[in-house]
């Protein structure tokens, strides 16, 4: 899947996680998983856009290689991102694990580089196998049922994907994955848009998300939390742009996440949650429409991939350390664990939009993008989840994880982290800085450079706009932090809702279906079973005296037939003569009268 | 565990030594004036290009970002939490 100017970036994973199992046990094998993200940054930072890698297979066109700088940019960052969590995950000695995250990586770069519809199915489905298992595979039982959930969600969102471009085909005769004008959509396209939204996390489809992310593996999670919601922003940004729907539920959204993020005790989960919120930020951004709103949801994605993943990297590292993910049960850790809250704070500050931090440009560029176009309502929205999202994961979750009001815990007995995890996070931490130092880092691959000077985010009234919401945000929290305080319990969500909907089928199943099942039973042995042995006996007795009685009388006919043709064949010259004269004669005669 | 103690390094030793009440009431100190600051300089350094209307005027942003974060912990820790908080294993898949 090379060509002279294109690499694809997922046949160096694909062939890592076929060559994985074949490796002796040593583990050398480890080394090789670096080649693959290596690769994939000079892919993604070499490529040019065009269209590469067609193949024509069953009368259809499928496109591996469609390059332009919306498909660069979000390539790029999960290069970059790909790199950094697999030096976090070096130490994992599960190849399961390092088998289930490649692909799953391989199915992002695919999606982001397809060029049709049948293309992208192929690699989203990838992507829901790949992630399943990077749940799955934590081993505990709580895992494993959150997996199947997981699975079977995403699932009925693929199938719904399915059905809308299957139809979609039969509509315009084409599988392209182009923009679809919300104007001309079609009940097709709705479809599509719902499987795109399941991936996305658009509330009230996001329970998913929150219900398996916190139940992953240590470093599965750092992963899928870079991964499958931006590579349904970045359909969304293909296909959907402008569809002011998408602005709505992308405030909803933002909102929504740092709500419950205020409640959650489980460090993970705010997280989750924190997923949903920002990307509210980038739903929000694609449905407003204009240039400067998608280049700041194109930024934001790309911030948010390096700065969730290191926040995921680093509660993770709390987790792994301490052996829980509670903050109720954490606490005095910040001298214990001090690069670990080092890099978790960068990603912290990042995330809330502090000057200096890549969150800074990106989230700012798509507030900024929603008031100019004069969604008024959005960007309010967009600032009050900015609030919430430094009150939650800026503040809360350090302070209770690290802090939590208690003196320094020397007691408790912390795991060694692997020197690999502190690589990853601190790549990750360097780049969430420069970003936000430089933000040419961004700005120089954004999807519509003509739009990029539009805001400039390094302006006197923007930084101290940030400074105030953010110093007088954490006033607040100071104000309420015994309020806020976290404690065990399992908050409410739409997977209530998506429980039922499971019950009710299960009650279908096993109550009605059931019931009608045992009456059938009955009525079979009653009634099919005497009239099976009736047709059975019946069949015998065709075969004894009609069958039998037909394939015996061909018998002795074809034996008569055989003895009377034998006869005149006795070795004699005359009568074979004569034979054939009474023939032709014969003949001559019907022919005479005219019957031939 | 002194053991733990004596392991730690200079940036775990500095942010333990951070712990004493004095060290506290410190930060507590810095962080207020540091507020202060950044509030007064609203008055030099003010939003050209408002987009809700209000924020054309001085602190709106400190008020805005005081009582949203306050409104907001309040109600979603003492209103909805208490509507749909369940016990852990309210699914029973732990």
């Amino acid at each position: 899947m090379v060509t002279s100017s294109f690499y694809h970036p997922s046949i160096a994973f694909l062939m890592t996680a076929a060559v994985l199992p074949l490796l002796p046990g040593n583990r050398r094998w480890k080394w090789l998983l670096l080649i693959a993200p290596l690769a994939a940054i000079y892919g993604a930072f070499t490529n040019q856009p065009g269209d590469f890698l067609t193949l024509t297979w069953l009368g259809q066109t499928l496109k591996f290689g469609h390059v332009d700088r919306l498909s660069l940019i979000f390539a790029q960052v999960f290069a970059v991102m790909s790199l950094a969590g697999i030096l976090y995950s070096l130490h994992v000695d599960d190849r399961g694990q390092h088998i289930a995250a490649v692909l799953y990586v391989a199915g992002g770069f695919g999606c982001v580089f397809a060029g049709d519809y049948l293309t992208l199915f192929v690699f989203w489905e990838l992507m829901s196998v790949g992630s399943t298992f990077l749940v799955m595979l934590n081993r505990t039982r709580e895992s494993v049922l959150a997996s199947f959930r997981y699975f079977l969600y995403h699932t009925v969102g693929g199938l719904f994907l399915l059905g809308g471009l299957l139809l979609r085909y039969k509509a315009t005769g084409t599988f392209d994955f182009t923009a679809i004008s919300p104007a001309a959509a079609q009940p097709y396209d709705f479809l599509i848009l719902a499987g795109f939204c399941v991936n996305a996390a658009v509330v009230p489809l996001h329970a998913w998300l929150p219900d398996a992310y916190p139940r992953g593996t240590v470093t599965g999670s750092v992963f899928m939390c870079a991964f499958t919601t931006k590579t349904a922003v970045y359909v969304l940004a293909r296909a959907f742009q402008g569809w002011e729907i998408l602005a709505i539920a992308g405030t909803v959204m933002a909102v929504y996440g740092v709500l419950y993020a205020s409640m959650e005790n489980n460090a993970r989960r705010i997280l989750s949650y924190h997923i949903v919120s920002q990307v509210g930020y980038m739903v929000a951004g694609i449905g407003v429409g204009t240039a400067i709103a998608v280049n700041g949801a194109s930024a934001h994605a790309y911030a948010h991939i390096l700065y969730k993943g290191l926040l995921f990297m680093g509660a993770g590292a709390v987790l792994y350390a301490a052996g829980t993910q509670k903050l109720d049960e954490l606490g005095g850790l910040a001298a214990r664990l001090p690069w670990v809250m080092v890099c978790y704070m960068v990603a912290a500050l990042s995330i809330s939009g502090m000057p200096l931090f890549n969150g800074f440009v990106s989230k700012n560029m798509t507030i900024f993008g929603a008031a100019e176009a004069h969604q008024t309502f959005v960007a309010m929205g967009l600032e009050i989840a900015a609030v919430g999202t430094f009150v939650s994961v800026g503040l809360k979750l350090p302070y209770f994880a690290f802090w939590g009001g208690k003196r320094t815990d020397w007691k408790r007995e912390l795991k060694p982290i692997p020197r690999n995890m502190y690589f990853g996070m601190g790549l990750l931490s360097v780049l969430c800085i420069a970003q936000g130092v430089y933000p040419a880092l961004l700005y120089n691959y954004l999807p519509f450079p003509e739009a990029v000077h539009e805001y400039a985010p390094w302006t006197a009234w923007h930084v101290l706009q940030a400074c105030m919401i953010l110093g007088f945000s954490g006033l607040a929290f100071y104000a309420m932090r015994r309020v806020i305080t976290p404690h065990k319990a399992l908050n409410l969500d739409f997977d209530w809702f998506y429980r039922l909907v499971g019950k009710a089928l299960y009650l279908i199943v096993s109550r009605p279906a059931a019931w009608f099942d045992g009456v059938w039973t009955d009525v079979w042995n009653v009634l099919g079973l005497r009239g099976l042995m009736g047709s059975a006996f019946g069949s015998t007795v065709f075969d004894r005296h009609v069958i039998d009685g037909i394939v015996d009388n061909t018998a002795y006919g074809t034996r008569g037939a055989g003895r009377v043709g034998a006869l005149p064949q006795n070795g004699r010259l005359q009568y074979y003569l004569g034979l054939m004269t009474v023939l032709a004669l014969g003949i001559f005669a019907l022919y005479f009268y005219g019957v031939l | 565990m002194p053991d733990n103690q004596e392991q730690a390094g200079a940036l775990g030793r500095f942010l333990a030594a951070q712990l004493t009440p004095e060290r506290i009431r410190t930060w507590r100190i810095i962080f207020f004036l540091a507020l202060a600051v950044i509030a007064l300089l609203n008055l030099v350094i003010t939003n050209h290009e408002p987009h809700f209307g209000l924020d054309r005027y001085p602190f709106f942003w400190p008020v805005f970002g005081l009582v949203v974060g306050t409104v907001m912990v309040f109600l979603v820790k003492k209103i909805v939490q208490p509507l749909i908080g369940r016990p852990e294993d309210h699914y029973g898949d732990i």
